[in-house]
């Protein structure tokens, strides 16, 4: 079989005119010409070098799907049914390059201005002011200390969902019940849980633990007054929340286990810990590896729970880098800053993945 | 009439049958002319709308809202007539906070809505969401709403960017501005001279303290024992309130029998709403009499949030930790007032008139009962900051009533201007909501608002309603002399003024929590970044605007 040309088998052999590939260019170019010059016209207008302009940036948007669509257009214009082919992609390259890139080109920009939504005269180009302004921001760097502290803690949140995952795995009586209680709390919203557990169950006075707290001889209990014990109390109510992910994905794992190889490792006369150290746990690395990183994922995006419960408190013990940059921008309308923060956290996850991934990548291959 | 009746009246009067007829007859006709009788029926109005539930019947519900709504319908028909606004329909952004303000709103305005035929759509924002949610509007020209509830903080923000529709003079006659308490006049609620605002709502922070407390003999005798000066009674100063609330750590509440707690200090940030209860603490010690600035510096807008007076509430603020609820470094202000102090603990709080009008009217609240009022504590000296030292008054302590967020007011944004027929339905709804009738119920009831009308302190009228007389007495007495006090500390009306009290909160929440070596270093850092956003707003307009809000 052939392994060059045409792979795909073009069924027409169709004629493309010089004038049909002309109209294609003329019509690429025009909507082009058009969306540069309205870009080019408002960008004036909006730094005032220009009195005419519009009153947004509307028409400039117009603009841009016009040239979006001629595009789409021209390539079934232009060469025929391998245009066709392109339009299965290239619609989505687009929308990708409209909500994607674009987007994050100009939070580039905007973090590297001051802007304030209160300051009547808008956004103000400042260099590297923001950047200064992280450098010497102890929230900010508490928040990425404590990010590192909830990631870490992922590694006993995965002890636990293997064990699960193990106990359901098993031959128990009213297995699949346990299967559908244990992922509840994965149904539920991170919402839901900071005020149901919270802000309810945890609350001093009336919540139910904190009256069986003082039972138990706690003569005061406080689940969010210290530092240490406000942030472990994050971690658990976000763990609960999430064990059952990382449970389900281990859960499919071993039921992906060559019965072979468990049989042949029985045969052997192996014990249940042998089993699990030597066959299990090599075998299910992969899978164990996929299931950290994305709840590492899941983990850096923590906000929710924290700004229902303690607002990154007390002292900002609690405090994630996403609930700071929600206050920095919800609270104090710095868009500037905030975008900054977030842009900088951006590529500090960026390059954490990447390590990450590129770190474990030789557990990720289960062994032959 | 009766004969003896009569005679007697003839003698008295030394009147002929003739003048005794004349006098009859013009007695008659006053008591048949509509304006004696419309005076009558008001004033039963007003009766009848504060029987709905009636005092110690329950929180009120939706029903109640409504026909409370339709009650008062009468300034609106002779406004507008039956089904004017048939098509027209508005946007509406307002709170949410306990059931309250958008939910009241719902069911006020779902008569007027039958009468006029306009429709009225809801955005509702919790407490912390409203700030972030109404700049972003601003900023991005995404004016999304026709109607809003909005705080005279952000007049800056809204009428100083031309946001707003100007007031017209129909609506001042209708819910009769001159009504409203002299703090609430001009300049609040205008803007270069255009008035845009129809209040809702006169904001301060009161004293609300339990007065079974001090009717506690062991309390008493305790007190005495350990040797304290004075008598034990309620404080009147934050000297006696922090003394008190140290004595009372380890004591048991004589309503609940669980620990005895003194002031509560709200210790989390609630979205910058969270520092006006540092700043309850402070004004005695920071604003001066002579000086009208006790935030900033008007002449340069450096903060003062560092200075001694201010260094020196904070400072109180960490002596009395330790003598506060478990757990209260991660209490808001929703929680000292409605899940603390409204349900039993602690005995002193600052807060807004809410808690005086849920103490007797919420169902969750247990202190009716034992609720007592003042205006703010004092000092005994007082900062001047001009000359950079404390001073003793000859007058006695130094008072100076928070006037923190001066009230909610409904304002119509100018987005309607076009659209004459949508302008006036959006200004009749407001006035409805900011009725004179209205407003008396939502004094008295938990609304989210509090008195801000002369009227509102006729105490028969809440007697009559079901009120305790001495209670109602002395809540509307300290809102009273709050209101009227010559040295109130009035909040400015400056662009941006959430971010500074929302960066403040989190720098407050790290002194809270010890990561400062002391309470002026942490005042430092706040005026630091302070000094930020006053820079990146624009220092100069800021000034501008900071000395107009002042008077100056």
């Amino acid at each position: 079989m052939s392994s060059e040309g045409d792979l795909l088998h073009t069924v027409t052999t169709e004629h493309i005119s010089a004038t049909r590939i002309r109209t294609g260019r003329a019509m690429v170019w025009g909507a082009a010409g058009l969306f540069v010059l309205l870009a080019t016209l408002q960008g004036f207008h909006e730094f005032e070098r220009i009195s005419f302009g519009f009153e947004t940036w509307r028409p400039v948007l117009y603009a841009y799907l016009i040239w979006a669509t001629a595009l789409c257009a021209a390539q079934v214009i232009m060469r025929g049914e391998q245009g066709k082919r392109t339009l299965f992609v290239l619609p989505a390259v687009l929308f990708v390059v409209s909500l994607v890139v674009f987007p994050l080109l100009f939070g580039l920009y905007i973090s590297f201005t001051d802007w304030n939504l209160a300051s009547f005269d808008g956004k103000k180009f400042n260099g590297l002011d923001n950047l200064r302004q992280m450098w010497a921001d102890d929230f900010y760097w508490n928040a990425l200390k404590n990010m590192v502290y909830y990631v870490l803690a992922i590694s006993v949140e995965y002890v636990i969902a293997f064990g699960l995952a193990l106990l359901l795995n098993a031959q128990i009586r009213a297995r699949k019940f346990f299967r559908v209680v244990f992922l509840l709390p994965l149904m539920l919203s991170p919402v839901a849980v900071s005020w149901m557990i919270g802000k309810s169950m945890l609350e001093v006075r009336f919540g139910p633990i904190a009256r069986l707290s003082r039972e138990l001889g706690w003569d005061s209990p406080s689940f969010f007054g210290s530092p240490e014990i406000a942030r472990f109390m994050i971690m658990a109510m976000d763990a609960w929340t999430f064990i059952p992910f990382m449970m389900i994905m281990l859960l499919a794992g071993l039921q992906a286990l060559p019965k072979e190889v468990m049989e042949a490792s029985k045969v052997d006369g192996a014990n249940a810990w042998q089993t699990f150290r030597e066959v299990i746990f090599p075998l299910m690395l992969p899978v164990s590896v996929t299931a950290v990183v994305i709840r590492i994922i899941f983990k850096l995006k923590l906000a929710d729970i924290i700004i229902n419960v303690t607002s990154g408190g007390p002292g900002g013990a609690t405090d994630s880098v996403t609930s700071f940059i929600f206050r920095e921008y919800r609270d104090r309308s710095n868009v500037g800053y905030g975008t900054l923060l977030a842009m900088v956290y951006l590529v500090l996850i960026v390059i954490f993945i990447t390590v990450l991934l590129k770190t474990v990548s030789r557990w990720m291959e289960r062994p032959q | 009439m009766k004969v003896e009746l009569y005679n007697f009246i003839r003698a008295a009067q030394k009147m002929n049958r003739r003048q005794m007829l004349k006098g009859t007859a013009a007695v008659g006709a006053m008591a048949a002319m509509p304006g004696a009788a419309m005076a009558d029926g008001h004033s039963n109005l007003r009766a009848e709308i504060l029987k709905i539930p009636g005092v110690g019947a329950g929180s009120p519900t939706d029903a109640d809202w409504q026909k409370v709504g339709a009650m008062v319908l009468e300034p609106t028909k002779a406004n507008v007539a039956e089904g004017e606004f048939a098509g027209v329909e508005l946007t509406f952004m307002g709170l949410n906070n306990q059931n309250l303000h958008n939910v009241l709103f719902r069911g006020f305005l779902k008569p007027w809505e039958a009468y006029t035929g306009a429709r009225i759509n809801w955005i509702d924002l919790a407490q912390a969401d409203y700030n972030a949610r109404l700049q972003q509007s601003i900023a991005t020209g995404t004016v999304d709403f026709d109607i809003i509830e909005m705080g005279a903080p952000f007049e800056g923000d809204v009428c100083g960017r031309g946001l707003a529709s100007e007031m017209p003079d129909w609506v001042k006659d209708q819910i009769e501005m001159d009504d409203y308490v002299g703090y609430l006049q001009e300049p609040v609620g205008t803007w270069e001279g255009k008035t845009y605002r129809v209040s809702i709502d006169g904001d301060c922070h009161n004293f609300n303290y339990r007065a079974d407390y001090y009717e506690d003999g062991d309390l008493a005798k305790a007190w005495a024992d350990e040797g304290h000066s004075g008598d034990w009674a309620p404080p009147e100063t934050w000297q006696q309130v922090q003394e008190q609330t140290k004595f009372l750590s380890g004591k048991t509440d004589p309503l609940t029998g669980l620990p005895a707690h003194g002031y509560l200090d709200p210790l989390k940030g609630w979205g910058g709403f969270g520092f006006y209860f540092l700043g309850s603490r402070a004004t005695a010690y920071a604003k001066h009499p002579d000086d009208p600035a006790f935030l900033f510096d008007p002449e340069t807008m450096k903060p003062r949030v560092n200075n001694a007076a201010w260094v020196r509430a904070i400072q109180d603020v960490l002596d009395v930790i330790d003598a506060q609820p478990a757990d209260q470094i991660n209490a808001d202000p929703g929680t000292t007032g409605f899940q603390q102090f409204l349900a039993g603990t602690g005995s002193m709080l600052s807060w807004w008139g809410d808690i005086g009008s849920s103490a007797k009217t919420s169902d969750s609240s247990v202190v009716g009962d034992v609720t007592a009022f003042s205006i703010l504590p004092g000092s005994d000296d007082v900062w001047n900051h001009a000359k950079g030292e404390w001073e003793t008054l000859s007058s006695g302590p130094n008072y100076a009533p928070n006037m923190a967020y001066i009230g909610w007011g409904i304002y119509v944004m100018a987005r309607v201007d076009g659209d004459e027929k949508k302008r006036k339905a959006a200004w009749s709804a407001a006035a409805h909501l900011g009725g004179k009738d209205i407003s008396l119920w939502c004094s008295a009831y938990p609304s989210g608002f509090q008195p801000y009308r002369q009227s509102h302190f006729n105490i028969d009228e809440w007697e009559e309603a079901g009120y305790d007389r001495a209670f109602i007495e002395d809540y509307l007495a300290s809102e009273a002399d709050s209101y009227n006090h010559p040295n109130a500390a009035i909040e400015p009306r400056i662009p941006g003024i959430f971010q500074y009290y929302s960066v403040a909160e989190d720098e407050l929440a790290k002194i809270y929590a010890g990561q400062y070596g002391s309470a002026q270093e942490g005042a430092d850092a706040i005026a630091a970044e302070w000094e930020k956003i006053t820079d990146q707003i624009g220092r100069d307009s800021q000034i501008k605007l900071y000395r107009a809000s002042l008077g100056l």
